[in-house]
């Protein structure tokens, strides 16, 4: 168990800047989830604390010791590639001892341990195959039983579940959860999953072209994204953002009529969720536009409306029904909460 | 089918080429095999006399030299030729400019003609004015002045650098792509969980390195197996014939003796050798080939 600490670390590859000069304190004991868009920097960073990257600059400590120059193996970390690294010549439970091997356990302890990790993973059916011979998301399982395999101070994860089915992705964040509460490790985990970030993240960090944009809780990012890219980013479906103005007190958009608590202004970007929409009858209802499309998900309907160039989309009953192209109305819920972006710097508003 | 018939006889002339030049000579050598014949005494191939050529090799004195030769110097070239290649591959695989030049620089020992190589070594190892044989003798003092190739075993040892330095660039550069296509992260992986150095190259880099290696091998086999110019130019087959390898002695027996039908014979045991081991390289190849799609 051990803080990390990034601090003014940047990596450039050449001129290009892969992760921008910031700060990021990981506390001792957090699931810390790094999320983002793909190229946003999120395995360069993760690939620095591990130490299989030299940082450009600035200093990484972990529990407090600076680490710049120590290799890998010396930081007790355990990592699972986003491309899983397996040995191709080792049986999948050769794999997942090696670690064990290479830090002196006794043979009887590492067998054990062999075993009752790849039953968390799913994997004692298996343990004599050959990673070729074995599907994607099983090779993750494997990646992510050989991190486990060990107790060291720090996990680092690169997207471990993204080749698994959505069932077993399921159970495995599920799994992923409940041993980090047993461990206690302190885990970096990068994903552009925004679900499976929202899950298992003591907080998130949002990166965009690898700069951190926001670092908060889960549902403080989801309550109040920090700009327009999270706001876009996080949610599902995503948020409604629709350009428009306000003019003594009510934000004005076509179709859209909203009271808010912000002086004038222009090119205001007003961001509502779906979920905080509600299917109305009335055709004074403050969002109005015609319908466009109808998904049922099976507990509710997503309705996509349309008001010229933009669409507002609400989570409705599942058992609404309604004529495409026919007027719609849509009205906030009570408590329901506006988001108001600047449009040109993609700021937050309001507080 | 009137296209067929036209391609076809397209490849006629092609054929008619590859008959004349290649399978005739060869069809001509395996029936010369079988039969008598002296060319100081007759112009024509003589009787047929079974396989008494084949029977001859196996007590000739000659031919089990060099089959002992042409042995030693196989196993040492190909086993010092592999290691060092793999060796050198390890250490030139990182990117870098020093690492780029030196690549390039490693082109020139194979880009020159095996007589060339062995003419310059016969010199360099000259005791009386050899650059090698002068240096050597600067860094030992006690070997100075060694007549370094009227030594049977010293000759062979120089037989051996000089095909070592030919083809170890060759094989350091199919070790280089051997390297190339071994994914980073195994690597890497192996680092965090904790291996050293040298157990990441024993223990994680060679085992993914066994195909390529066994392919460097059997060429190296074959390739050393004809290994020709380098006795012609270097040693001559000496001191003695301690460095007479098999194509030196059938070139002899069937040039020099002018016994035709016996050299033939000794070329068709030389060929079943290398058919022999080039069949096991291609199965290896599709072998290979299999665990890759798998
Ligand atoms: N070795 C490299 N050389 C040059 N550019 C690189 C290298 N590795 C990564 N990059 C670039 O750095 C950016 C961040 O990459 P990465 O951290 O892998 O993104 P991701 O968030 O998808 O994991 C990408 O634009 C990528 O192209
Ligand atoms: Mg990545």
């Amino acid at each position: 168990m051990a803080e990390v600490r990034l601090v003014d670390i940047e990596k450039r590859y050449g001129s290009f800047v892969a992760v921008a000069k910031q700060s990021l304190t990981i506390e001792n004991g957090e699931f810390l989830v790094l999320l983002g868009p793909s190229g946003c920097g999120k395995t360069t960073t993760m690939r620095m604390i591990a130490g299989l990257e030299e940082i450009t600059a600035g200093d990484i400590l972990i529990a407090g010791e600076r680490v710049n120059d120590k290799p890998p193996k010396d930081r007790d970390i355990a990592m699972v590639f986003q491309n899983y690294g397996l040995y191709p010549h080792m049986t999948v439970g050769q794999n997942i001892e090696y670690p064990l091997k290479l830090r002196g356990v006794n043979k009887a302890t590492r067998q054990q341990q062999v075993q009752d990790t790849a039953a968390k993973v799913e994997l004692d059916a298996l343990l004599g195959r050959r990673p070729s011979e074995l599907s994607g998301g099983q090779r993750q399982r494997v990646a992510l039983a050989r991190a486990i395999v060990r107790t060291p101070k720090i996990f680092l994860m690169d997207e471990p579940l993204s080749n698994l089915d959505a069932k077993l992705r399921v159970t495995m964040r599920a799994e992923l959860k409940h041993l980090h509460h047993e461990l206690g490790v302190t885990t970096v985990y990068v994903t552009h999953d925004q679900m499976e970030a929202m899950t298992l993240a003591s907080r998130v960090a949002v990166m965009r072209e690898g700069r951190i944009v926001q670092l908060d809780t889960p549902r403080k990012i989801y309550a109040e994204p920090a700009d327009l890219f999270v706001a876009g980013f996080i949610g599902s479906p995503s948020m409604n953002l629709v350009n428009g103005s306000v003019t003594a007190g009510r934000f004005r958009a076509e179709g859209i009529d909203v009271p808010v608590d912000l002086p004038d202004r222009d090119s205001v970007v007003l961001g509502i969720r779906p979920e905080e929409l509600d299917i109305a009858t009335d055709s004074s209802a403050p969002v109005a536009g015609k319908l466009y499309a109808l998904e049922l998900t099976g507990d509710s309907t997503l309705v996509t409306m349309r008001m010229g160039k933009t669409s507002v989309c609400a989570r409705g009953p599942a058992d609404f029904e309604a004529a495409i192209n026919e007027p719609c109305y849509l009205t906030p819920k009570a408590g329901a909460r506006f988001h108001l972006f600047d449009r040109n710097s993609g700021q937050r508003l309001d507080g | 089918m009137k296209e067929r018939t036209l391609s076809y006889t397209l490849m006629v002339p092609a054929f008619l080429i590859v008959l004349a030049t290649t399978l005739y000579p060869l069809a001509y050598s395996f029936v010369t095999s079988f039969r008598e014949w002296d060319l100081t005494k007759q112009r024509r191939p003589g009787d047929f006399v079974g396989i008494e050529n084949y029977v001859h090799a196996a007590s000739e004195s000659g031919f089990q030299n060099s089959l002992w030769v042409t042995t030693i110097f196989v196993v040492t070239s190909v086993i010092v030729t592999v290691v060092l290649a793999m060796s050198l591959a390890l250490l030139l695989r990182r990117e870098g400019r020093l690492h780029t030049f030196t690549r390039i620089i490693l082109i020139l020992p194979f880009a020159m003609s095996p007589a060339l190589i062995g003419v310059s070594y016969r010199f360099m190892f000259n005791p009386e004015f050899g650059v090698l044989a002068k240096g050597i003798g600067a860094i030992f003092p006690a070997l100075e002045g060694t007549p370094w190739l009227a030594s049977p075993d010293l000759a062979m040892a120089i037989l051996v650098i000089t095909d070592v330095w030919h083809w170890t660039p060759y094989m350091t550069f199919m070790c280089l792509g051997g390297l190339a296509s071994i994914p980073r992260e195994t690597e890497e992986a192996a680092r965090i969980d904790g291996a050293s150095n040298l157990r990441i190259i024993f223990g994680i880099i060679l085992p993914q390195m066994k195909g390529v290696l066994m392919v460097t091998a059997v060429l190296k086999t074959i390739f050393a197996l004809k290994m020709f110019d380098q006795v012609v130019t270097l040693t001559g087959g000496g001191p003695g014939t301690s460095t007479e390898t098999m194509a030196f002695f059938i070139f002899n027996v069937g040039f020099k003796w002018f016994d035709m039908g016996y050299a033939s014979a000794l070329a068709w045991i030389l060929t079943a050798i290398m058919m022999i081991i080039s069949a096991w390289y291609v199965r290896m190849l599709l072998s290979e080939r299999k665990m890759a799609t798998a």
